[in-house]
């Protein structure tokens, strides 16, 4: 491989998108060229430096402003004002006998039906729902917070109105680590909420459960997959309390595998050290050997020396 | 990964390989038909199942959240309209993302066109969007934070030097984590394309940035 080649590949080299062959080339050609090897050095910098940029993540507020926004984009797109407007309007053709007749037959049914259902006039009055779904009442419209309503479909037929609605209701669950219900939002709060102090507070409140399966797979995944370096980090603190086993192994290696943050990467040697698992001597021996971060080098050759190399 | 998930166009294997995937597969279909047919419900689905993804894309792309939010609604009603013309032949996501990327291009071609007649922007709107979103480093002290926000703002102007094409590329590979080949079939063009923008883009960031790394 000559200089040429090496600079070719050489913003490739560090998204593992060179083939093997080429990859070693390019090393080969790195160790016996100051040049290329300078350059790489400095590829390699500039992505660190890259990976310092802001991330900008959507907060779930804006998520929700945007999907309204779309939402009403929808409506119009779809009908136009004018044809909402229309819609709408359609079923409230005056026609005057017809509309004598409606007048008069709604007095009377009213009347009957309101005192066939008397004694449930001082109950709150309640909605259908739809699709097997229990009807939604009053006190629960109060407590809904309306994202978006994107149809509104009244049925001339029958006079109904159907109103197709993105809503969410708030809820507040309470119980023990044990109820299985608080452990399923837990987790999944955990795994896949997006403000990151909800899933660390969610975390704080997994502690006591660590050992329960699901909640050792939730703290595991965290520490591997969290965007969030704060959270990783709680979540490898709660690691280091958990029963040892290959599941907890394989992660942390994960962790030296992956993570790009050095602290990361040391905390994880710090745990895989107190455990005498020769399994985790390879990944250590190769960090030791190549790891960008002098102090992970450092570390990692420590806990191989612990281990008994 | 919390960056772009893009499945390529490809036949047959699915099945074979993950029976969950292939099943998510029958239900996307299901879903994209019922889009295809007016229902708009079908159509609100499919959209919440990207629109995370097509937000964060496009929040890294502009510079205000309002500018994030009119390339969304922009991309989404592209693909609504488009949606009945759609082939079931390309993957739902491959095509979508394509429309994103478009819709993207043309709002860097048109920052690009303005830039000769405008001031360029202050930072206050800026300073003031990043502090709506979750801190990664809660517990830096403000010389640190203050170190990064000065290298953001680098990083940024050094990104706003690319020419749209290249800042795409550049950002659906090195923050997106996409694969050349991904981007490619995006962009309509060879992974050898991709690979010549990547590496222009490479350099110019590697000419503005010198003085940091």
């Amino acid at each position: 491989m000559n200089c040429q080649q090496f600079e070719e590949n050489l913003a490739l080299l560090d998204y593992g998108e060179v083939p093997e062959e080429q990859r070693v080339a390019c090393e080969a050609h790195a160790a016996s060229c100051e040049r290329c090897r300078a350059a790489l050095e400095d590829m390699r910098r500039l992505h660190v430096l890259l990976g310092e940029r802001p991330r900008r993540e959507p907060t779930p507020e804006f998520v929700v402003e945007c999907r309204q926004a779309l939402d009403e984009a929808l409506d119009r797109e779809q009908l136009g004002w004018h044809g909402l407007l229309r819609q709408w309007f359609s079923t409230w053709h005056f026609r005057p006998a017809t509309g004598l007749a409606a007048a008069l037959t709604l007095v009377a049914c009213g009347f009957t039906v309101g005192w066939m259902l008397r004694p449930r006039a001082l109950g709150t009055p309640s909605l259908a729902g739809l699709d097997g779904q229990p009807p939604i009442t009053a006190a629960d419209l109060a407590n809904m917070r309306i994202n978006g309503i994107s149809r509104v479909a009244p049925d001339p037929q029958t006079g109904d109105v159907r109103i197709t609605m993105d809503a969410a209701r708030r809820l507040t669950l309470e119980g023990s680590l044990d109820d299985p219900r608080i452990q399923q939002v837990l987790v999944y709060a955990v795994k896949s909420y997006d403000n990151p102090g909800i899933r660390r507070e969610s975390l704080d409140a997994l502690r006591s459960g660590g050992n329960k399966p699901v909640v050792r797979q939730a703290l595991l995944y965290t520490m591997q997959n969290d965007p969030n370096l704060g959270v990783r980090l709680a979540a490898l603190d709660e690691a280091k309390s958990l029963e040892w086993d290959s599941n907890l192994r394989d992660a942390l290696l994960g962790v030296l595998a992956h993570d790009k943050n050095d602290g990361m990467r040391v905390a994880a040697i710090d745990v895989l050290s107190r455990h005498a698992d020769e399994a985790v001597l390879p990944a250590l021996e190769r960090l030791a050997a190549s790891d960008a971060c002098p102090y992970v080098r450092l570390k990692s050759a420590s806990a191989v020396r612990s281990l008994g190399r | 990964m919390d960056g772009i998930c893009l499945e390529l166009a490809g036949k047959g294997t699915a099945q074979a390989a993950d029976p969950a995937a292939w099943a998510g597969g029958m239900e996307e279909l299901a879903l994209i038909r019922r889009a295809q047919d007016g229902d708009r419900s079908a159509f609100d689905e499919l959209v919440r199942k990207y629109d995370q993804n097509v937000l964060r894309l496009a929040l890294q792309m502009v510079r205000s959240p309002e500018e994030a939010r009119d390339l969304y609604q922009e991309a989404f009603l592209k693909v609504y309209r488009s949606l009945p013309r759609f082939r079931l032949e390309a993957r739902f996501s491959t095509w979508l993302y394509r429309v994103v990327m478009n819709v993207c291009l043309d709002y860097l071609r048109r920052q690009n066109s303005r830039k000769e007649v405008q001031a360029p922007e202050g930072e206050d709107g800026e300073a003031e969007y990043f502090q709506a979103l979750p801190d990664e480093h809660p517990a830096q002290d403000p010389a640190h934070a203050l170190r990064d926000k000065e290298i953001g703002k680098r990083i940024q102007g050094a990104l706003a030097q690319l020419n749209p094409r290249e800042r795409m590329v550049f950002e659906l590979k090195h923050y997106q984590g996409l694969k050349l080949r991904a981007i490619g079939e995006l962009c309509g063009t060879s992974e050898q394309t991709v690979k010549n923008c990547l590496f222009r883009a490479t350099q110019k960031l590697r000419t503005e940035l010198r003085d940091l790394v």
